[in-house]
């Protein structure tokens, strides 16, 4: 193959990981983007690029004979070494594009009515309060539905791993209930430092942080954390 | 009743092509997760991928481990049926037989027909060739009786070759005589 042709295919397989990818996130702002994210998604898409490329000429090439190193090389390289890779890569994507809010409302019938709620401009609920005004700047489900730390991460994780394969097998109730009632941990990781929250909970934040009365108790009334329509 | 079937050329074309497709399929849920991230594409690609993946490997590396052992195996055993093919012509060869009982025939085939060029029988080997030319295997060998064969792996093929000067002078002479046979001169 020529250095031109060479040149070529190289241009068009980038070309196609960057036309692909922008795909997925085209509804984002650029400043949103994260680079790990940015570039690891079209890492990942070269190598499964990469992969399909070569498990294709050596079954065009080969059919499933092993005459030579070649063979096994392009064998090893295509069914082992890059998948593997790729799976890798992909798993680290997997836990940043879980977190996101278009993610989570992928699964309709379960979560569609929470996030239509969290992004309706005209709904009072605490999710909206906090969207609208970029309280939570971005994985806005994933931040107020994940404890603190490494430990809370890795529940969510499994929690949300539990929740897609309930989806799929249909095993869900509607309308969806949470495992346990929200705790008051998961409003103070963002609220306990904020001098605005400790004047107004100046006679209530020792029950508070004790866990003898809950965020939600008082703050369900004025505005319920979802407000669903029916 | 075979021992086991050298000769699993066939088989082994269809699970270097099934573990290729297995990628593949790991490869396209992947491409599919990347392209719509949905609960469904990441359920599929981060638990079905995976096993894909490790299933297609270890089909893989065992074929690999199978194969670095046969070539480096030392005498091992294998028994065969009557009328059962050892080896196909256009084969890689990684090790030569040595007949322990039973008899076998040589096929060549030249322009889509095969003939019989040689009978071999206990005591006498076969599958040099290939090992000292490091070209494929070119010539077919069936079984005439149930026969039992003994492998020798190529690298100690060649190492036995070294170490003893009067079997490579043997084993070069019956070279030669063969292909003398085979030129008709």
């Amino acid at each position: 193959m020529t250095t031109l042709m060479r040149r070529l295919k190289y241009l068009t397989a980038f070309c196609a990981c960057n036309a692909l990818v922008p795909h997925v996130q085209a509804a984002r702002l650029p400043f949103e983007n994260d680079p790990a994210e940015y570039y690891g998604s079209r890492f990942f898409l070269a190598m499964l690029l990469l992969g399909a490329g070569l498990i294709l000429c050596s079954l065009i090439r080969y059919r499933g004979r092993l005459q030579g190193p070649m063979s096994w090389a392009l064998l090893i390289a295509g069914v082992v070494v890059v998948p593997s890779i790729s799976t890798m890569f992909g798993t680290l994507l997997v836990f940043e594009r879980a977190e996101r809010v278009e993610f989570c409302g992928s699964c309709h019938k379960a979560m569609q009515a929470y996030v239509h709620d969290m992004e309706n401009p005209a709904s009072e609920s605490l999710a909206a309060i906090h969207y609208r005004n970029r309280y939570v700047p971005r994985n806005q489900c994933y931040t107020c539905h994940t404890s603190f730390g490494l430990f809370g991460t890795v529940q969510a994780k499994i929690a949300g791993v539990v929740d897609v394969h309930k989806y799929y097998t249909g095993n869900f109730r509607r309308q969806i209930q949470m495992r346990e009632p929200y705790r008051n941990d998961d409003c103070l990781k963002c609220h306990a430092g904020a001098v605005k929250w400790s004047v107004n909970h100046e006679g209530s934040k020792d029950s508070i942080l004790a866990g003898k009365a809950t965020c939600l108790g008082c703050h369900r009334q004025a505005h319920p954390a979802h407000t669903l329509s029916k | 009743m075979a021992k086991t079937n050298i000769s699993d050329s066939a088989a082994t074309r269809w699970l270097v092509v099934f573990s290729q497709l297995l990628s593949l399929a790991a490869l396209a849920l992947g491409l599919q997760f990347v392209i719509n991230t949905t609960g469904g594409t990441l359920f599929l690609f981060s638990s079905i991928g995976p096993l894909l993946v490790m299933a297609s490997s270890a089909a893989v590396l065992g074929l690999g481990i199978a194969r670095l052992r046969r070539r480096h195996s030392l005498f091992q055993v294998a028994s065969f049926e009557p009328g059962q093919v050892v080896f196909r012509q256009g084969e890689t060869g990684d090790c030569v037989y040595f007949i322990q009982s039973g008899a076998v025939e040589v096929l060549r085939s030249d322009d889509g027909t095969e003939s019989v060029v040689a009978r071999l029988s206990s005591g006498q080997y076969f599958g040099e060739m290939a090992l000292l030319t490091s070209q494929p295997r070119n010539a077919t060998v069936r079984t005439l009786t149930a026969s039992r064969l003994v492998l020798l792996g190529k690298q100690n093929f060649l190492t036995m070759l070294r170490v003893m000067p009067s079997t490579r002078e043997d084993i070069l002479k019956t070279v030669q005589d063969r292909a003398m046979e085979q030129t008709g001169s």
